[in-house]
C-alpha cells in the first residue's frame, strides 16, 4: 500500500479517483490469494481429516467398508475388537509404553545434565553423533539387538523388550534434554552448591523442577515411539500373550485374508485412547511455561 | 568466623590470553568487611568465585583460617554467596528458599523453622514466607538472598554486586541494613562491588582492583588521602581528581614543583624523593575540594587564572568546570556563588593536600613519611 501511495506522491498530483482505484485493485488481489491459500488449506486438511472421519464412521457403523458408509450407530465392532483381545493387548502396549519412558527419561536426564555441565572430551562431536545416530532405522539395528538377545535369554520378556525400546529412544531425549538443560542457569546450582548441596540434591531439587517441560517433552516422545513400536516387540517377544496392540492390530485383523473394517477402526480407536489422553494431561502441565520467572534479577 | 588470605592468586581462562586476575595477595581479617572495587572487567568477580570455589586459582593459594581450599568444594567451604541475580529458586516459595540449605546440612527441623522464624522477623520478610519469587519485588528479593545467606552461618558471607539491581533510593537503604547486619553478625565479609560509593561507606578496607591486579588495598581514608596511583586517585572520589601536568626544578638541594604558573617549594625530605624529576615532568593531583577560589585582594598563596565552563548546582554546593589554558579543572564552591559560564576566576590550590604523581606509570611518588603531609612552603610566582 505504502509503495501504491509513494507512487501516486511521486508522479505528481493525479486524480484522487485514480489513487483509490489502484487500492482497491491490490485489495481484490490481496483477496483473491487468500482465497487461493485457503482453497489450497482446505484441501490438504481434507485430504488428511478424511481417513480420521473413515475410522469413526467404520467404528461405529454397522456396515463398515473401506468407503465412507451412511452413517449409523452400534457399538457391536468395539465388542468384537475385545473379544479379539483388545483389552490385554492395549495393556501390554501400556506396560511397554511406561516402563520404557521411564527407563529412557531417567538415563537421558542423568545424561543430559552430565553432558550440560561437564568438560567432556569432543563433546561436540558425541553430540552431534548422538543425533545422527538416533536418525538410524530400527531394521539395522533388529538383528544386532536380537542376536544379542538370544545370548542373554532376555527374549519374550516385556521388561527386556521395553528395555530395547528404551535404548531406541534415550539419543534423541538426551539431545533435547541436554538443550533444556543448557538454558537453565547455572546460578541456581551455585547457589545450592554453596548452600552445602550435594550433586544428586542438586539435580532432583532444582534442576529437574526447572526442567520439567523439558523432560515431560522427552518423555512423551518416548511414549508415543513406544506405543507404536512395531518391530522391536515383533521380533524381541514371541509369547501371544505379551503382544502389544500394535501387532495386534495386525495378527487379529489385517493378517486375515478378509479384513474386517468395522472391527478393524475399532481396535484403532481404542488403541488411540490412551495416547489421546496423554495428550490431554500433558496440555495442561506444559501450559505452566517455560520461565525462570523470579530466580534470576529480572 | 575466619581470617581469609589469598597468596599469589592467578587466574588464566583457556583462550584469553590475559590473565583476568594476576598475583594477587590479599588478607582478609576475621570479622572485617572488605570491599573488593573496580571497573567492569577488573577481576573482581573472579576472585570472588575463586573464594567460592567455582574456578580454580590457575596459580597460588587460598587459604580460610590457614587451611589451603584450593581443592575443597564449594559446598564444603561454608561460606554463603549473595549473587548478583540473586539466584533465589523459582518454583520455591521463600520458606523453602530459606530451608534449603539446612535441609541439604541435615538440620533437624524444630531448628529450621524456628531460626528461619528469626532471620525472617529481623528481615521483614516474615509476612512473605509462602510467595514465590516472582510474586516479590526487587528489595524484597534481595533480603531473602541476604536471609538464606545469613541462615547458612558461614565462615565468611560472598557478596557480588548486591545491590545493583535495585534502584537509587533502595539502595541507600540496603546499604545501611547490610552494614547494621554485619554489625549484628560480625562475619568476615567480602563484598564485590563496582560503586566506589558503597565502597567508601561500608567498607572496613578497599581493594581497588584494575586489570586484574590489585592496586590498593587500604582503609577508605588511606585509600582517599593517599592514593597509591592515578587509578585509585581517579576511580574514588567525586567528582574525579584533578590531575595536572607539573614540572620539577631543581635549586641547588631544594625542589620546586610548577604547574599552571603556580610554584611550590618542598621540604627537605621531600626534595631528596623528588630530586630524581628534576627538570622532567610530574603529574600533581588536587581533589575538588582542595581548590578554591582565590580571596578578592589574592592571598598567600600562588592562583591560577581561567575561565568558567560549566556550572552544576547540586543544592548544598556547586561544582564548577574552568579552563586554564589547556587544562581542565573541576572544583567545588559554595552553593550560590553566583558563578556563570564564561567568568574569568582565579584559583588556589590547598598546598597540603598535592599529591605528585609518576607521569609515565602513575606510581604515587612518596614525598616523606606514610602517615604525614608533605610540608610546602608557597613562594610567589
Amino acid at each position: 500500500m505504502v509503495t501504491i501511495a509513494a507512487g501516486t506522491q511521486r508522479r505528481g498530483r493525479r486524480q484522487p479517483e485514480e489513487g483509490q482505484a489502484l487500492i482497491l485493485a491490490a485489495t481484490r488481489r490481496v483477496t483473491r490469494q487468500r482465497v487461493l491459500l485457503s482453497a489450497i488449506h482446505s484441501v490438504i486438511g481434507l485430504a488428511f481429516l478424511l481417513p480420521m472421519l473413515w475410522v469413526i464412521d467404520a467404528a461405529f457403523s454397522v456396515h463398515a467398508s473401506p468407503l465412507l458408509t451412511r452413517p449409523s450407530f452400534t457399538l457391536v465392532n468395539f465388542r468384537s475388537a475385545l473379544s479379539l483381545g483388545a483389552g490385554r493387548a492395549i495393556g501390554n502396549s501400556l506396560y511397554l509404553a511406561v516402563v520404557s519412558t521411564v527407563i529412557a527419561t531417567a538415563v537421558s536426564v542423568l545424561a543430559a545434565y552430565a553432558l550440560s555441565r561437564q568438560r567432556v572430551p569432543l563433546k561436540g562431536t558425541l553430540l552431534v553423533g548422538t543425533l545422527v545416530l538416533s536418525g538410524l532405522p530400527i531394521t539395522l539395528l533388529l538383528i544386532p539387538i536380537y542376536i544379542m538377545y538370544v545370548h542373554l535369554n532376555w527374549l519374550n520378556s516385556p521388561f527386556y523388550t521395553s528395555l530395547a525400546l528404551a535404548a531406541s529412544s534415550v539419543p534423541f531425549a538426551i539431545w533435547l534434554l541436554k538443550n533444556f538443560i543448557d538454558q537453565v542457569p547455572k546460578e541456581f546450582e551455585e547457589a545450592a552448591a554453596i548452600e552445602g548441596s550435594g550433586g544428586m540434591r542438586i539435580l532432583w531439587r532444582v534442576i529437574v523442577p526447572l526442567a520439567t517441560p523439558g523432560i515431560l517433552v522427552a518423555a512423551i516422545i518416548t511414549f508415543i515411539n513406544s506405543w507404536g513400536a512395531f518391530l522391536l516387540p515383533l521380533v524381541l517377544d514371541a509369547n501371544p500373550a505379551n503382544t502389544p496392540a500394535s501387532i495386534g492390530i495386525y495378527d487379529n485383523i489385517l493378517a486375515n485374508s478378509q479384513v474386517s473394517y468395522g472391527p478393524l477402526a475399532a481396535y484403532a480407536i481404542l488403541f488411540s485412547v490412551p495416547v489421546i489422553v496423554l495428550y490431554l494431561i500433558s496440555t495442561r502441565w506444559l501450559h505452566g511455561g517455560f520461565s525462570f520467572a523470579g530466580g534470576v534479577k529480572g | 568466623m575466619a581470617k581469609l588470605v589469598l597468596e599469589g592468586v592467578s587466574k588464566t581462562f583457556k583462550g584469553k590470553p590475559l590473565a583476568a586476575v594476576y598475583d594477587l595477595d590479599l588478607e582478609v581479617e576475621d570479622g572485617e568487611f572488605l570491599v573488593v572495587v573496580g571497573p567492569s572487567g577488573c577481576g573482581k568477580t573472579t576472585t570472588l568465585r575463586m573464594i567460592a570455589g567455582f574456578e580454580t586459582p590457575s596459580q597460588g593459594v587460598i587459604r580460610i583460617d590457614g587451611k589451603p581450599m584450593n581443592s575443597v568444594l564449594p559446598k564444603d567451604r561454608n561460606l554463603a554467596m549473595v549473587f548478583q541475580s540473586y539466584a533465589l529458586f523459582p518454583h520455591m516459595t521463600v520458606a523453602k528458599n530459606l530451608s534449603f540449605g539446612m535441609k541439604a546440612r541435615h538440620e533437624p527441623k524444630a531448628t529450621i523453622s524456628r531460626e528461619i522464624e528469626t532471620i525472617a522477623g529481623m528481615l521483614g520478610i516474615d509476612s512473605l514466607l509462602d510467595r514465590k519469587p516472582a510474586e516479590l519485588s526487587g528489595g524484597e528479593r534481595q533480603r531473602v538472598a541476604l536471609g538464606r545467606a545469613l541462615l547458612r552461618r558461614p565462615q565468611a558471607f560472598l557478596l557480588d554486586e548486591p545491590l545493583s539491581n535495585l534502584d537509587a533510593a533502595l539502595r541507600v537503604q540496603m546499604r545501611l541494613e547490610i552494614k547494621r547486619i554485619h554489625k549484628q553478625f560480625p562475619v568476615t565479609t567480602v563484598y564485590v562491588t563496582h560503586d566506589q560509593v558503597e565502597a567508601m561507606t561500608m567498607a572496613d578496607r578497599i581493594a581497588l582492583m584494575s586489570g586484574g591486579r590489585l592496586q590498593q588495598a587500604a582503609a577508605p581514608e588511606r585509600i582517599y588521602d593517599s592514593p597509591a596511583n592515578t587509578f585509585v586517585a581517579t576511580f574514588i572520589g567525586t567528582p574525579k581528581i584533578n590531575l595536572l601536568s607539573g614540572s620539577v626544578v631543581s635549586d641547588g638541594g631544594a625542589c620546586h614543583v610548577t604547574f599552571l604558573g603556580c610554584t611550590y617549594s618542598l621540604d627537605s625530605a621531600a626534595s631528596k624523593a623528588l630530586h630524581r624529576f628534576a627538570g622532567s615532568s610530574v603529574t600533581v593531583g588536587f581533589r575538588p575540594e582542595e581548590v578554591r577560589l582565590a580571596p578578592g585582594g589574592g592571598g598567600r598563596l600562588p592562583t591560577a587564572q581561567g575561565t568558567v565552563e560549566l556550572v552544576e548546582p547540586l543544592g548544598s554546593e556547586t561544582n564548577v568546570v574552568a579552563r586554564f589554558d589547556e587544562q581542565v579543572i573541576v572544583f567545588k564552591v559554595p552553593a550560590r556563588s553566583g558563578l556563570s559560564v564564561g567568568d574569568s576566576i582565579r584559583v588556589e590550590f590547598e598546598p597540603s593536600q598535592m599529591k605528585l604523581f609518576d607521569p609515565d606509570s602513575g606510581a604515587s611518588l612518596d614525598l616523606g613519611s606514610a602517615h604525614s603531609e608533605p610540608q610546602l612552603s608557597p613562594i610567589r610566582v
